[in-house]
């Protein structure tokens, strides 16, 4: 072995400022949160926003130089990614068990505060079989449309793996404008009653988790056509899609309990 | 004159067909092998070659081990941690330095020595 890396398959990271600047804006996004909900400027907020956003480009382009570019993602690395990205969706999972939680305590059993019913007496919900509907068949599809993309990659047909995952992307995108189509028609506000707090917490908390996952596959279809991936080499793209499957279950969860069983 | 123009048209409308095929043919991602560089390439390299352990990660299992036929265990290095497993149902590995040139007894009377690593590839 000629490289100055020792002879072991793991890789031992080089310096970097990422960890530092992400615990900094990390710091000051949560504190701009909290000055913006009480003092109502979001200044804090949007330098806090800006910096981690700007911590996760860097971080993560310096992560796809090194292994892409510098090939020190070796079998057993890989590995540790998996388990890290393992790890991270159990806890998102745990995440939206909460808010489950809070929908099925305040659903099952309702208050007399709200009628004694569910929904809640004087709101009007949304029709679970028009948009509702429509978005659980778009993510159903980008499931579909994602999981062609991946075997577009392991067969190295690089023209099928760029349109699948381009119409995945698509359909998230069109996911998205109609829950933003969705939030602006509805009846109800997150002020209205435990209905609209829950609905719009666990909805919301999704909508944005949607956002981040079409992030995140818009990043691999770009790493795509900048051929960053071969047939046995593209873990980022099977990260995203977990992730991606992830969002697309919650959606199933959020569709048949709120929409549909408490609509 | 007919048939002159009714040929050409026939070879004209077949070369489109035959372009456009070509034009649309998917296109193919680089090979794994290619792909790859530095260390990730060096253990598919090796794996290639037939070593499934390019980075000795497995277990050696011990010889008979008395001072004349100690095992052998691969270093780079002048020096290198070996940690035994002294029974079978051990709960704990004794770890020792083993020093390039001089053989060494556990303290269960294994004995261990350090030979050349070769390169992995």
């Amino acid at each position: 072995m000629t490289s100055s890396h020792g002879h072991h398959a793991f890789h031992l990271v080089d310096m970097s400022p990422w960890p530092l600047t992400g615990s900094i804006s990390a710091m000051m996004l949560t504190t701009g949160l909290v000055k913006w909900f009480h003092q109502f400027n979001p200044d804090l907020l949007i330098l806090g926003v800006t910096a981690t956003t700007l911590t996760m480009i860097q971080w993560w382009r310096d992560i796809t130089r090194e292994g892409t570019y510098q090939g020190l993602h070796t079998k057993a690395v890989t590995i540790g990614l998996r388990w890290g990205m393992i790890l991270f969706i159990t806890s998102e999972v745990l995440f939206f068990f909460s808010f489950f939680w809070a929908f099925f305590h305040s659903s099952l059993a309702p208050n007399v505060e709200v009628g004694s019913c569910w929904p809640p007496a004087g709101i009007q919900t949304f029709n679970p079989f028009q948009i509702p509907l429509l978005n659980t068949a778009i993510l159903l599809a980008s499931g579909a449309t994602v999981t062609w993309a991946h075997h577009a990659i392991m067969e190295s047909n690089h023209s099928q793996a760029m349109q699948s995952l381009g119409i995945t992307v698509f359909l998230g995108m069109y996911f998205t404008a109609l829950q933003a189509l969705e939030y602006y028609e509805a009846p109800f506000t997150i002020a209205d009653s435990v209905y609209g707090s829950t609905f719009f917490v666990a909805t919301g908390f999704h909508g944005l988790h949607v956002i981040i996952g079409s992030t995140f596959l818009m990043v691999c279809l770009y790493r795509l056509y900048k051929c960053h991936f071969s047939a046995t080499h593209h873990f980022g793209f099977e990260a995203a899609a977990w992730y991606w499957h992830f969002v697309d279950v919650v959606w199933l969860f959020l569709y048949i309990s709120i929409y549909w069983w408490g609509g | 004159m007919a048939s002159l123009i009714a040929r050409s048209l026939v070879l004209n409308s077949r070369r489109g067909v035959q372009l456009t095929s070509v034009r649309f043919a998917n296109k193919m991602m680089a090979d794994p092998m290619e792909h790859a560089t530095g260390l990730e390439k060096q253990e598919l390299l090796s794996k290639a070659a037939g070593n499934e352990n390019p980075f000795d990660m497995r277990v050696y299992k011990r010889v008979s081990g008395d001072q004349t036929n100690p095992t052998s265990v691969p270093s780079f290095y002048e020096r290198r941690l070996v940690g035994c497993i002294c029974e079978e149902d051990a709960t704990s590995i004794n770890w020792m330095w083993l020093e390039k040139g001089e053989s060494k007894r556990c303290e269960c009377g294994y004995w261990f020595q350090l030979a050349d690593a070769k390169p992995m590839v």
